[in-house]
């Protein structure tokens, strides 16, 4: 059985009842979703917050999933529509100095990255947290939907059309915001080095 | 000197499914063009940057959807539940057949105080089959009503221990949710236990009322028997 036809016989089940099938769903693409979250957010609780209301979307939109595109990009759309809601809700509570172009410090950014199931092995975590916080970092200096454009290329392998389809936008302007993005991480990276 | 065509220079060469005669226009332009040349390679630079990136793994949490607790949960609890229908919708056949049998072979049947002895050949020919079907309907009843006791008691401690398992799955699912939902739960399985058991009482009665049913015809068969008895002899 190919990974998508796994993915439509758990789907299957899940939609006639079985919650053990519908764990084993979430737990093939959990990580995959969690990350694109923690990238997105840059923070922990945010990231699960996201995650839990992606997946809480995926179940109750199960039954519309028709198989004609990938589950993982059905999937996907969702997340980006949840990723877009979480946005909004934050620039409400936030103030608009804290958003978009001005990003976090690193610090701020490093403390969210403290995983304490990886305490056995301080410096390989460290490296692991500086490398992810430098990364989220970066993002965090994108526009929002800049940050969701190179996510979905770059994490996700979605295509411009896919992108142009959740995003609501022409292919064309996809395409323009992702070179925009990775114009302004290209200046970032020569800043801190990376280059 | 600045190109128009850099966005879409820069989208088409990540394109790994891009047509093979779009593929040698791209090569063209990026070799004849400096500005889209610079792109492509700072892109894929900062595509390998990112890409850097190491999976965090996932915290615990709560994977199935609290909105499950109520209707879907209720489903999902339903579709567990053993089908009692499968128990019942043997036992008139198994009975009838039995049945049959002891009049084929001519078994004796005898009632005493444990209950019913059954034995084959010796003075059957003297019993009247007739009499001995009263009898074995008369032990069939109690021995029903027995049964249906007996199912019960073994039904319930089928369902604890399914509740049980069902119990731990829920507890390691809800662990981090709240004392209520676990008030829910138990007052749910307390609620299909009833049930079940006011099920399976119903469902057994009319297993005894189509049993004498059954009985009744094979009364008729036991006078053909005899008939045909009486011919041969
Ligand atoms: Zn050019």
């Amino acid at each position: 059985m190919s990974l998508s036809e796994q993915d439509e016989a758990l789907i299957r089940a899940a939609l006639e009842g079985s919650a053990r099938a519908w764990e084993r769903l979430v737990r093939r693409y959990e990580g995959r979703v969690y990350n694109f979250a923690l990238r997105l957010s840059g923070n922990e609780t945010e990231a699960l917050d996201l995650m839990q209301e992606v997946f809480l979307g995926v179940f109750r939109n199960l039954h519309r999933f028709r198989g004609d595109s990938l589950f993982s990009t059905w999937l996907f759309r969702i997340a980006h529509n949840k990723a877009v809601d979480m946005n909004r809700r934050r620039s409400l509570l936030m103030p608009l100095s804290a958003l978009g172009g001005a990003g976090q410090t690193e610090e701020e950014v490093l403390e969210h990255f403290h995983d304490e199931a990886h305490e056995q092995n301080p410096q390989a975590l460290l490296d692991t947290e500086q490398r992810n916080a430098g990364i989220a970092q970066q993002l965090s200096r994108l526009s929002w939907e800049q940050r969701l454009v190179v996510e979905l290329k770059v994490f996700q392998s979605c295509t411009f059309d896919e992108i142009a389809e959740m995003q609501d936008v022409s292919a064309n302007t996809a395409k323009t915001r992702f070179y925009t993005a990775m114009k302004l991480l290209k200046t970032q990276m020569e800043q801190t080095h990376v280059v | 000197m600045s190109c128009n065509e850099t966005a879409y220079i820069v989208a088409a060469s990540i394109d790994e499914s891009l047509p093979l005669a779009q593929r040698r226009q791209l090569d063209a332009h990026i070799a004849s063009c400096a500005e889209c040349r610079d792109a492509v390679a700072d892109t894929r630079d900062g595509m390998a940057h990112l890409r850097q990136w190491r999976e965090v793994a996932v915290p615990r949490w709560q994977r199935i959807p609290e909105s499950l607790n109520d209707e879907g949960l209720r489903e999902k609890l339903r579709r567990a539940r053993p089908r009692f229908s499968f128990w019942t919708q043997w036992l008139p056949l198994a009975t009838a057949c039995m049945l049959a049998v002891a009049v084929v072979l001519n078994v004796q049947v005898q009632i005493g105080g444990d209950g019913m002895q059954l034995s084959f050949g010796g003075n059957s020919q003297a019993a009247d089959i007739s009499e001995q079907l009263a009898r074995f309907e008369q032990a069939q009843r109690s021995a029903q009503e027995q049964a249906l006791e007996q199912l019960v008691t073994q039904l319930e401690a089928r369902q604890d221990s399914a509740n049980l398992r069902l119990m731990e799955t829920m507890l390691e699912q809800f662990g981090s949710s709240t004392a209520r939902n676990m008030e829910q739960v138990l007052a749910y399985f307390e609620a299909q236990r009833q049930q079940d058991m006011q099920l399976l009482q119903s469902s057994y009665q009319r297993l005894a009322d189509s049993d004498f049913q059954t009985i009744r015809s094979v009364q008729q068969l036991a006078n053909y028997v005899q008939y045909q008895g009486g011919q041969l002899q």
